[in-house]
């Protein structure tokens, strides 16, 4: 076809490349803050997204409802089973609440690591290729929402948040196949195993937990949380589950392949936690007054 | 406000990309496949289609940085990828008559292009790592069931506007 590559078609299609290289060279490195423009965009679509998914969910909802009707009467025979573990493990809780508050009490200790400051926020859209796992909720910069912190559902942890415009923000979940979305994490049993969190297996459906040690046995089944090492996340929030381990592809450490405790594809309700630790300079300051 | 229209009918679309991924996901997770929607998309390539190639490429361009600024982390892979499907879209075009057959096969072509230069464009990145196999079957085929419907959907109202719109750039 002539039409399509004459001289100037080519030089354009080769310079758009060339520009096309340097943008996504350009943003794939993390940037801290979105600038005005992207807030703006961003907010706005927030908006109509707000607007758009309560028929949405009204709708999707409706057919859901009438496919859980089906195994009402199942599941309910279950949960009447799983009642009365409930009420052991509820007398169990409380005793344990107790003992941790007097011991906790006894040591004058009253800000913990694991403390954290729970923000509810609703899910109002997702991105619809399924190359980005990115949720958007409806809690921006003015609830007091800021990049990093851990965002979790009932279930389990979810991700984290990577954007935040003024009333709208950006999660990324765990599933996202990126390769700054890594967290630390830890097998649950005698002694603690630790590893990384690293991308999403979409054919077994499962999170990949890589940089294992050779040497560290792993049942399936076993718990995997989140380490709260390094100050981004606070600790044993539950991951997911083993259900299945491989040596590495060099031999040197293993990977396993945890299945999501939290559904990654049926959100609605979210919760953003964000860390309360003492800052290291103001208890000095304290100690100074004193 | 016959300038915004248009637009504003395509932001539409797409906003609702999102809303009906959130809402739709549960259920499509339990069949394995994947359906995207693409709306925005189709009501470009009609646009290319119908009126003419450059205002494909320019709309192709626009939502292609919206829904990389919105949608993805990376700016650039929809950026080009909508702007070159326009293009090549509109190409095609001429040597066809438009009617509904023709345009619901174009638009098909259309985001069947999308999906594999932006497939293409995110195995480079190293987004994704489907399998090719998998991304043709459960990925391409639904999806490009769904956005034939919406293609047939849209296509007598949308080509009446469009037709429309047509007869006014004439004008001036």
């Amino acid at each position: 076809m002539p039409h399509f590559f004459s001289n100037k078609r080519l030089i354009i299609l080769l310079v758009s490349i060339i520009i096309l290289v340097a943008l996504i060279g350009f943003s794939m490195k993390k940037r801290e803050s979105l600038t005005l423009p992207e807030q703006f965009l961003k907010d706005s679509a927030g908006l109509a997204q707000t607007i758009f998914y309560k028929p949405a969910n009204t709708i999707a909802g409706f057919f859901e409802n009438l496919a859980e009707m089906k195994q009402l009467y199942k599941e309910n025979q279950m949960l009447k089973a799983r009642l009365d573990e409930y009420a052991k493990l509820y007398v169990q809780y409380e005793e344990v609440k107790k003992t941790n508050q007097t011991l906790k009490a006894q040591l004058d200790k009253e800000e913990d690591l694991t403390d954290f400051k729970v923000r509810e926020a609703t899910v109002i859209g997702r991105s619809p290729d399924q190359w980005n796992q990115f949720i958007y909720i409806n809690k921006g910069e003015k609830d007091g929402i800021k990049p990093k912190m851990a965002v979790i559902s009932p279930q389990g942890f979810i991700g984290k948040v990577t954007n935040v415009s003024l009333f709208q923000s950006t999660v990324q979940l765990i599933s996202d196949n990126d390769r700054t979305n890594r967290f630390s994490a830890i097998v649950q049993g005698e002694r603690n195993i630790f590893g990384t969190i690293e991308g999403y297996d979409p054919k077994r459906q499962a999170l990949l937990f890589k940089k294992i040690p050779v040497d560290a046995k792993i049942k399936k089944g076993q718990k995997v949380i989140t380490s709260g090492l390094g100050d981004v996340f606070p600790p044993n929030l539950l991951i997911g589950e083993v259900i299945d381990i491989e040596p590495d592809e060099v031999g040197l450490t293993q990977t396993a392949y945890l299945k999501p405790s939290a559904d990654l594809y049926d959100l609605d309700h979210v919760m953003v936690l964000e860390r309360e630790m003492p800052a290291v300079d103001e208890s000095l300051k304290e100690k100074e007054e004193e | 406000m016959k300038k915004i229209f248009l637009p504003f009918l395509i932001y539409l679309a797409f906003i609702s990309e999102s809303s009906l991924m959130q809402a739709l996901l549960p259920q499509e997770n339990n069949m394995e496949w994947q359906f995207i929607p693409r709306f925005s998309m189709v009501m470009i390539l009609f646009i290319a289609m119908y009126l003419n190639s450059t205002y494909g490429l320019v709309y192709g361009l626009g939502f292609g940085l919206l829904t990389d600024l919105l949608y993805t982390d990376i700016i650039g892979v929809y950026l080009f990828s909508m702007a070159a499907t326009a293009y090549i879209t509109s190409v095609f075009s001429r040597y066809l008559f438009g009617n509904l057959i023709v345009t619901l096969l174009l638009s098909i072509v259309g985001v069947s292009i999308l999906e594999f230069f932006v497939y293409g464009l995110n195995s480079l990145i190293g987004i994704s790592n489907q399998m090719i196999d998998m991304f043709l079957y459960k990925r391409l085929l639904p999806t490009l069931i769904l956005n034939g419907f919406f293609a047939i959907l849209i296509y007598y109202p949308y080509v009446k506007q469009l037709n429309l719109l047509k007869d006014t750039l004439k004008e001036n």
